[in-house]
């Protein structure tokens, strides 16, 4: 577990400059919708901060698809792995690390909308449910692109996660049929948060979460699987 | 002895993306590296010293063959607990060089204040102790290869596999390295070198292979290697050139090459033949001749003295 915690930390802290970035426009948007009059212009507010907050889901896919990579690229890949590690903690490392990435961005959207959201008298309880969601939607969009990015390069990678999320939601618009929105459910979370109206208290739906979170670790797992054949020392072009 | 690193009949194929075009980077490559002893692995570029390395580290896996490294199969993690690797061009983390080393060593399940000694301890070895809190982006080359060595160091590993180690260093820093390697190897630890600066390897390695394209071409004792290819220059007079073919007169004198072993037969052949020895001089072959010898026009794979 010691080496899964040192890999994350690493990743967080390697990925600093964009989460920096990344908090400083939360910030901005927050500055911008106190300044205006957040009494009249609510449902801008409400639109603008849902909008903000489900983008962390590509930030996720775009952390996953390269982070392999980039490290392999980089070559500071054979210095980590060359120690007492296995292939599998090296990604559960990177998993976490983007969950922690995209948790700390939620964690500053949730200080930020309850803020705002609660200047503009909406009943701000529910924002931190709706974060749980969405780090729930990033750790599995994280794990899926990391498993495509395993033995594709990012910007297949990319396109492979977003149709692998897609799909399943596609299906289950088109057919009506409420099962398979919890195959690979991101969207089905990302829709919580989209179409919360934050009007009316409703009742947390925890089962997405937690299919997500065993989601999560079966696309981990399946990486593993994929990536103890990988040849490391050859990047993926 | 006992090995601690084996390649057992090892081929390493690469393949392009519809496995159309296939490069063969080791051909049924064997080697033994024994316990104790400081190993030179030599090969002009392309030869495949660095994918036997990467194989040995679990990098990649062999298309044929099989290999240990410490008692355990090639890619075993237990195996590299016991292991210090420096990569060749090693790339490292942007942080400072004592962070970087910590980092490093609690990957191999080191910590507390036996990390912090230790870290303290090999960054003070490759003479990088006032630099310790500097972040690496700013060191410069040679800077950044002895924080590689410090983190491979960092375990205390009984096996050192180095991937040119001594490319980017100024003679001084060359000098440490040296001293290090020797220390280790006087400690019992095995050191696994990949170099192309021969005279480095010449001074330290106790034995050497030769790696061409993919096979081994020689290996052996570097002293005995040195001994097998040592001749004796002799000088002469009073003798006509046709006596020994391949003698070269001039200004009267004839000068011959022969074998070290073969110097005393010789001697004794001209003075019974009323022949006047003017000099003999001993010339010794580097290992930069015996390098490009067996690389230059090896048709056979040649296994040297081995004790």
């Amino acid at each position: 577990m010691k080496q899964i915690i040192l890999i994350a930390i690493n990743f967080v802290r390697e990925q600093r400059w964009p989460i920096l970035v990344l908090l400083l426009w939360v910030l901005a948007l927050a500055f911008l919708g106190l300044a205006t009059d957040a009494g009249r212009q609510r449902e801008d507010l409400l639109f603008v901060f849902k909008q903000v907050a489900v983008y962390v889901v590509a930030f996720s896919v775009f952390f996953g698809s390269s982070a392999i990579y980039n490290d392999r690229r980089s070559r500071r890949i054979l210095s980590v792995l060359s120690k007492a590690i296995r292939r599998g903690q090296y990604l559960a490392g990177l998993v976490l690390g983007i969950t922690l990435s995209c948790a700390i961005y939620c964690f500053a959207l949730g200080l930020t909308g309850s803020w705002t959201l609660g200047e503009a008298g909406f009943p701000a309880s529910q924002v931190w449910f709706l974060m749980l969601c969405l780090v729930a939607a990033c750790a599995l969009a994280g794990s899926v692109a990391l498993t495509f990015s395993t033995f594709l390069n990012p910007f297949f990678a990319a396109g492979a996660t977003a149709a692998v999320m897609a799909l399943p939601a596609m299906i289950s618009y088109t057919m009506g049929s409420a099962k398979w929105g919890y195959v690979v459910p991101v969207y089905q979370l990302a829709a919580t948060v989209l179409k919360s109206s934050f009007e009316a208290p409703g009742t947390p739906e925890w089962l997405p979460i937690f299919v997500a979170l065993a989601q999560a670790a079966g696309f981990l797992l399946l990486s593993v699987r994929i990536f103890s054949y990988a040849d490391i020392a050859v990047s993926v072009e | 002895m006992s090995s601690v690193l084996e390649f057992e009949n090892i081929t390493k194929e690469y393949h392009s993306l519809l496995g159309r075009k296939r490069f063969r980077a080791l051909d049924n490559f064997t080697l033994q590296v024994e316990k104790g002893e400081i190993f030179g692995f030599l090969g002009p570029n392309g030869a495949g010293k660095t994918t036997a390395i990467h194989l040995a580290m679990g990098f990649m896996r062999p298309t044929a063959g099989r290999g240990f490294m410490l008692g355990h199969r090639f890619g075993r993690y237990a195996a590299r607990r016991g292991v210090g690797f420096l990569p060749e061009n090693i790339a490292l983390y942007p942080r400072s060089a004592e962070t970087l080393v910590r980092f490093y060593g609690a990957l191999n399940k080191m910590g507390g204040s036996q990390l912090t000694r230790r870290a303290d301890e090999v960054l003070s070895m490759v003479g990088l102790q006032d630099d310790a809190k500097r972040n690496i982006s700013r060191f410069s080359r040679g800077m950044l290869q002895r924080v590689g060595l410090a983190q491979a160091l960092v375990n205390d590993p009984e096996l050192l596999i180095l991937d040119e180690p001594t490319s980017a260093l100024d003679p001084v820093a060359r000098v440490t390295v040296r001293e290090i390697l020797l220390a280790a190897r006087n400690a019992g630890k095995t050191i696994f070198l990949s170099s192309h600066l021969l005279s480095e390897v010449e001074l330290i390695c106790d034995r050497v292979a030769v790696l061409h394209r993919g096979k081994l071409v020689r290996m052996g004792r570097t002293a005995e290697l040195l001994q097998a290819g040592e001749r004796a220059e002799i000088a002469l007079r009073g003798l006509s050139p046709q006596v020994f073919p391949g003698a070269v007169l001039h200004h009267g004198l004839l000068t011959l090459s022969v074998p070290a072993t073969e110097q005393r037969s010789t001697l004794e052949r001209i003075w019974s033949l009323g022949g006047e020895v003017i000099s003999v001089n001993p010339s010794r072959r580097s290992l930069e001749e015996i390098f490009l010898e067996a690389t230059g026009g090896a048709a056979a794979p040649h296994v040297g003295p081995e004790p």
